[in-house]
Parts: C-alpha cells; structure tokens; sequence
C-alpha cells in the first residue's frame, strides 16, 4: 500500500509540476527575451509603455472590458433568474438559444451584425441605405464590440447564475417568502445569497474581454490585445508583443487578486448537485409579458444575427466552394478539438483530484494557477508558447501541431479541473475509503471507483473542452505553423479579401462543426440516462 | 373557534400519494403536535399550509379565509400572519441578527423606531439582547436556534410553524428549548403547529397530538389519550417505523 500510496503521489505531483511547468515557462521565457535588446540588457521595449498611446490602449481596453461585463451582467443575471426558477413559458429553449453565440468564435457574431447593417442587409432593407449607413457608422468601433461580446460573453453569468441559483438552500427563500412578494426576497436573500457566483462570472467575463482580439480587430478598435498581435504578426517584434502584452497580464493577475480576496472560501449556504427543487417564481399575469421581452432580446441578439447569417450563406455551391477552399482546416478543427478535450479530461481530473483532497500544500496555488491560466489573455500565451518553442531542438513541437494543442492545455485545463472537483464534492470520501479498506491500490480505486463516480462531470469536462478547444481563435492564430490552421484561423485571414457569402458559408460550416456533434452527444447519453445522474 | 382547517387535502409528487384525504381542525392557541415516521406526509402538511406547494384537491383555510383550494393556492406565502421555523433554520448567512429580524418588518412597511423597538423586544424575550450586530455564522447552534425563534416570532404571527427545529440538538439544549417554547406560547399566544418524529418533544410540547402514517391520521388526542393508546397497543418503535417510502423532503 506504501509503494500505491506513493505511486499517487508522484502521479499527481508529475501532473501538478508538468502543468505548471508548461504554463509559467513560456511566460517566464518570453518576458527575459523582451528584456534583451541586441544581446544587453534592456528595458527599451518597454519603453513604449509611457507613452500616450499606452494610456488610450490602456483607457479603451479597461473601457471595453468593463462595459461589457457590466452589459453581460445585467441581461445575464435576470435571464439566469428566469429560466432557473420561473415558469416562464420554453424557459429550457431559452437557456440553450441565449448560449449558441458562447459557443462560436465570438468574430462570427460580429459578422453576423456587418451583414446585418451592411448595405443590403437587414437595416438596409428595413429603414433604407441612409440609415443602415447612419447606423453602421456609429457601430462599428465601441459599440459594434460591446454588443458582440456581450452577447457571446453573456450565457457565462447567465449559466453561473442558474447553476449557483439552483445550489440556494430552498429554506432561505421560504423563510423569506413568509414575510414579502418574490422581488424584495430575490434582491435582499437570493441574489446576496449567489453574490460570489455572479461576482465571479463579472470578473469572467471582464478577463475574456480583456484578452479578446477578433472582435476589436474585426470593429477596428484599439485595446492591448490587438496592438499585441499586430506588433507580433505584422511587425515580427517580440519585444514590443511582449510589452503590448505585460499590461493584460498585470490586470489578469490584479482581478484574480480580488476574486482571491472577497470570494475565496466565502461561507454561504449553498447545497452540493442533487438537490430539492426551490421554489418556482410564478410569473402570473406577467408571464407572457417576460416572455415577450426575452423573445425580443433572443430574436435581436441571436435568432436574428444567425438566420441573416444562414440566408447570406446563399447557395449549395458556396458551400461546395468553402469546403473546398477550407475542408482540411475543418477536419484539422475537429481532430485537434477532439485530441485537445481528452488530453484536458486527464489532466483536468488529475488536478481536480489534486485539489480536491488538497495535496502536498499546494492544491490552492494549483487551483490559481490554472485559473490564472484561463484568465490570461490568449497573445500572453501564443507569444509565450513561440518565445519557449522557437529553438531547433524543440522544432517537433514548434512545427507541428503539438504547439496548439500545448496552447489548449495551458488555457483551458481550468475548466476541465474545475467541472472535476465539482463532480468528486458530490462523492462522499467513505466510497474511496470502503475501495482502499478492501485492499484496492490507487489507480484501481481511481478507475473502478471514482472515475465512474465522476463520469457526468468527466463526460461535462469533456464536451466544454471540445468547444473552448473548437473555437479557440486567441491560441491558435498565434502559434499555429503552416498548413495547420484551424477552421476558426482560416475563416478569419479569408474574411479580408473573400466574398461574403463564402465567408458566411464558412461560418455556418464552424456552427454545424460546433452543434453537430454536441447535439447527437446529448442526444446519446440522454437515451444511455447519463444527462438524468444514471450514474 | 377553529383557526386552520384542513378539508380533504390530498398531495402527490411525480404521482406518489404523500397526503391523502386530509383533514384536520385546528383551534385558536392550540399547541398542535404532528408526530409520525419520516416520509409519512408530515412536512408536507406544514408547507401546504405555509403555501410554499398548492395541494391537489382538496380546500385550506386560515381564520376562516380560504387560503387554498381547487388545486391552487389563493394566498401567497406572506398573505397568511404565518412564522416558521425550520428544520436546518434558513437563517440568512449574509444577514446579521438584527438584519435577519428587520427583513420581515421592513418588507411589511413597519416604520424604523417601530421596528427597532420590536427587534429589541423579541432578541429580549429570547435572551439574545447582545448579539444583535452579530453574523449569524457567529453564534453557536442553540443560539442560532433562539434566533430563529426571534425571526418567526418578530411580526407577532398569529400561528407559529415549527419543522423538527430541535432535531440536530444534544438532548440538554432540546429540553431547554422546549421549555422557551413553551414560555414563548404563553407570552405570545399564537397557535404552535409542531412537526417532530420525537416523542418526548410531541409528550412535552403538545396539548393535542396528531399521529400521522402513510399520508393519513392515525391518531389524534391529548398527549394522555395518545400515550394510553399506544402504551396498551404498541412499542415506541412501532409507531415511529419509517413508512416504505423513507424520509425524502417531498414528505
């Protein structure tokens, strides 16, 4: 049992060290190489940082990133209330429909709205050529960019909300609603009570926004990200990406900070998975009046966006045409999502587990670490990842596609180690204990005992990892090497000089590539009763 | 004069039966105690009455006025000059004491000095004058207990619902409890209606007790009719065996 015991330690502490080392490394590397101006030691690069255009990325950036989150906020919260607890009518419809812009490159949204105010688009149409101009003209910049990310960014409060909403211990409302009408308990207990959920997903979606590139890029707007990439794509300046870089990360790192500080073991009475149902809210004579607000919204930001994508796709043969112009990026897409999602589920487990039974006094700095991982801007890494791989020994990483899928791992193992240690809460420790206390070694307990405990939050971790990994645009457009792009890269360098029904076409592939297959998993395990807990 | 009156109340979830042609009158002051083995519909009489779930068929009134009937409930929870105590207490962990005990006041439209004066009125009566700024994760389990006591008892309810509230307590601070209960009754003078599955607290609490088994009344009488009955009949153990269905919170 000594020999198993220790084989557990060193299997988790391989994994621990191993992430950590593939993460800090390339940011490590990356951040010495900008302090070496031909062969000396130099701070040149930063240089750059105390000048005035700094100031305004740095203005427009914090502007873009706190505007949005605030804008994803207050229609994510409320939705999140509506289809959790009330019975406003197809609420399950809602949750799915409000969650599709989540699930693509957020760029496509953005492109979906260029068609819709274009000059034959849906406004055009509507209110006439003047107006579409007058209206496109003040979009495009600011507002073209707070509205696509808010409406991609948006389903993650609206999710976290319905999931930390549904954790409320039910009696905290009842003891409430004996006094008062539903809208005083919601804002007095409710929302107080899932205040650290909703304080995280603001902080979420502020880091996302903050390290997100295509869209800004795509509405021509100036932020840290962007300046990043072009000093890095266009200019092939390391140091001054770099320098473009640092500031997202020092924000990163002061975000996680508060989120450490007034959320960390925050004590609320929240229930772990299975649990009664609350209250439901009953809408009453509102009912239909909620339901036709969130119809309006869902119609505006997503039904609407997506079917003037579909109509402008056009014809059978733009779509034979985008297939064979981007058919190999497609199957790429699709191979390294799936190789990405399954390296993310081990590893994700095996740090899960790690935090879980908080090992060797480093379960919360891995905890952070991976977090800091996930928040830190996509350029921060790609720049990090070719500044650490870039070197003739290493070529069989750099040049090939292990490079993405490196890039994959060091961002996205967060969620799948999260949705882990989720799962492993919910298992009581005697199930572990009862298997060791028969004489069963580690990984015996580990895969007869406790991986088929977990198995809804592995096969959880899994589908979230394919999607994070499927529409990754940051990571890959930085690091991929040639003739290995992915279909989100592919569609976004053809989107400069190539019609726009190709590049719809190409969206639209992306969507099936995305809903396919996470539709006909759902639908198997729902008919195997894996998405009904049969586990 | 009754005060709540079950007619013919019956419950099902997912299509199990929990309540089953329940009836039951309740007179103005009574110390009610239902007693009866987890799942066998106990819970769900407090909460139909709380109007926290609607029955199925079936008609509830409360001082004469119909609170729920044809399948729906016509008074909303804070319709009905209810308090309650819960099991696991529900005190509002990002509350403090006084807050905990203002939410209700002032969700009723009760003017600050009128409030702060009934604060410190009930925090006395349930000996708990210091902790008033405390955090509710602050104060130990007994303490915690008074306070929800103080929470339910605050806007003067006419009926005071209490779901296994001494459960989790060692049996010391359960008799001392009871007995503030009881002080509390004669003070306030609401109607108690008391869920438990221990004896000795229905013994001590009740002036009537209802036994229920599966969905249904068994029994109803004063504690000295209910321990003759089963003192002839049956053993303790007897009358609390678990029914088929187990504790679920359905019950």
């Amino acid at each position: 049992m000594g020999g198993l015991l220790k084989l557990k330690r060193v299997v988790l502490f391989f994994a621990v060290v191993c992430l950590a080392g593939l993460g800090l490394a390339p940011i490590l590397v990356m951040v010495s190489k900008s302090l070496i101006v031909n062969g000396q030691l130099s701070l040149a690069h930063y240089a750059s940082l105390l000048s005035p255009r700094t100031l305004i990325l740095l203005r427009q950036s914090l502007e873009l990133s706190c505007v949005t989150a605030l804008l994803a906020t207050a229609l994510g919260v409320p939705l999140g209330i509506l289809c959790a607890r009330t019975d406003l009518p197809l609420r399950s419809l809602w949750a799915v429909l409000f969650t599709l812009p989540f699930l693509l490159p957020p760029y496509i949204i953005a492109f979906c709205w260029s068609l819709m105010l274009g000059s034959q688009g849906f406004v055009a149409l509507l209110f006439g050529p003047a107006a579409s101009q007058a209206f496109s003209a003040w979009f495009v910049g600011f507002p073209g960019c707070v509205v696509t990310l808010a409406t991609t960014f948006m389903p993650i409060v609206m999710l976290l909300t319905m999931t930390y909403i549904r954790t409320i211990n039910p009696s905290l409302e009842e003891a409430a609603r004996l006094f008062a009408p539903w809208p005083p308990v919601l804002a007095k207990i409710t929302i107080p009570v899932i205040r650290p959920g909703i304080l995280l997903a603001v902080i979420l979606v502020f880091l996302l926004t903050l390290g997100e590139f295509s869209v800004p890029m795509f509405f021509r707007y100036d932020v840290f990200p962007v300046e990043s990439f072009i000093q890095f794509s266009a200019f092939y300046s390391f140091g001054a990406a770099t320098a473009a870089a640092i500031p997202l990360a020092v924000i990163t790192l002061l975000a996680l900070l508060v989120e450490r500080i007034f959320l960390l073991e925050k004590s609320y009475q929240l229930r772990p998975g299975h649990a009664e149902a609350g209250l439901v809210i009953r809408l009453g004579a509102s009912r239909w009046w909620f339901f036709a607000c969130v119809s309006l919204l869902g119609l505006l930001f997503v039904v609407l966006p997506l079917l003037v994508l579909l109509f402008h796709s056009g014809s059978f043969s733009t779509y034979y045409t985008a297939l064979s112009k981007a058919g190999d990026s497609l199957v790429r897409s699709l191979i390294y999502a799936t190789l990405g999602a399954s390296l993310l589920v081990v590893l994700g487990f095996l740090c899960g587990y790690f935090i879980h039974n908080r090992m060797l006094g480093l379960w919360r700095g891995m905890d952070t670490l991976t977090i800091f991982f996930f928040a830190l801007p996509s350029p921060v890494i790609g720049i990090g990842l070719i500044s650490l791989w870039n070197q003739p020994a290493t070529n069989f990483v750099y040049g090939t596609f292990l490079i993405i899928i490196l890039g994959y791992i060091i961002q996205y193992t967060a969620l799948t180690s999260r949705i882990t240690l989720s799962a492993l809460t919910l298992i009581p420790p005697s199930m572990e204990e009862a298997a060791r206390m028969v004489g069963a070694g580690w990984i015996r307990r580990m895969v007869l005992i406790v991986a088929p405990l977990v198995k809804r939050g592995l096969v959880a971790g899994w589908l979230v990892g394919y999607i994070f990994c499927l529409r990754d645009i940051g990571i890959t457009m930085m690091v991929y090497p040639p003739g290995n792009d992915t279909l989100p890269v592919r569609t976004f360098t053809l989107m400069a000089n190539n019609p726009t029904q190709l590049i719809a076409a190409l969206c639209a592939i992306m969507m099936a590539a995305t809903l396919v297959p996470l539709g006909a998993l759902c639908l198997f395990w729902k008919r195997k009763g894996v998405a009904h807990g049969a586990d | 004069m009754e005060l709540i009156e079950f007619e013919q109340v019956s419950k099902a979830y997912n299509g199990k039966v929990i309540l089953k042609s329940f009836s039951l009158r309740i007179a103005k002051g009574e110390r009610l105690v239902i007693l009866g083995p987890s799942g066998c519909g106990k819970t769900t009489v407090l909460r139909l009455l709380a109007g926290f779930i609607q029955p199925d068929g079936g008609r509830i009134l409360i001082d004469e006025a119909l609170v729920a009937a044809d399948g729906r409930n016509l008074k909303e929870p804070e319709e009905r000059n209810l308090g309650m105590v819960f099991q696991n207490l529900a005190l509002w962990p990002h509350l403090t004491v006084k807050g905990n005990l203002e939410f209700g006041l002032k969700a009723k439209g009760i003017l600050k000095s009128e409030r702060e004066r009934r604060i410190a009125e009930t925090l006395q009566l349930v000996r708990m004058t210091a902790s008033t700024n405390a955090h509710v994760a602050e104060l130990s389990g007994g303490e915690q207990q008074r306070i929800a006591l103080a929470r339910a008892l605050v806007l003067y309810p006419g009926i005071l619902l209490m779901d296994e509230p001494l459960s989790s307590l060692d049996f010391e601070l359960n008799r001392q409890l009871r007995n503030e209960v009881l002080r509390l009754h004669g003070q306030f003078g609401f109607t108690l209606v008391y869920v438990t599955h221990n004896i000795e607290e229905a013994f001590d609490l009740a002036t009537r007790i209802v036994v229920m088994k599966r969905g249904k009344i068994d029994q109803v009488g004063t504690p000295e009719e209910i321990g003759e009955h089963f003192g002839r009949r049956l053993p303790k153990s007897e009358l609390l065996q678990e029914d088929e269905d187990g504790g679920k919170r359905h019950e």
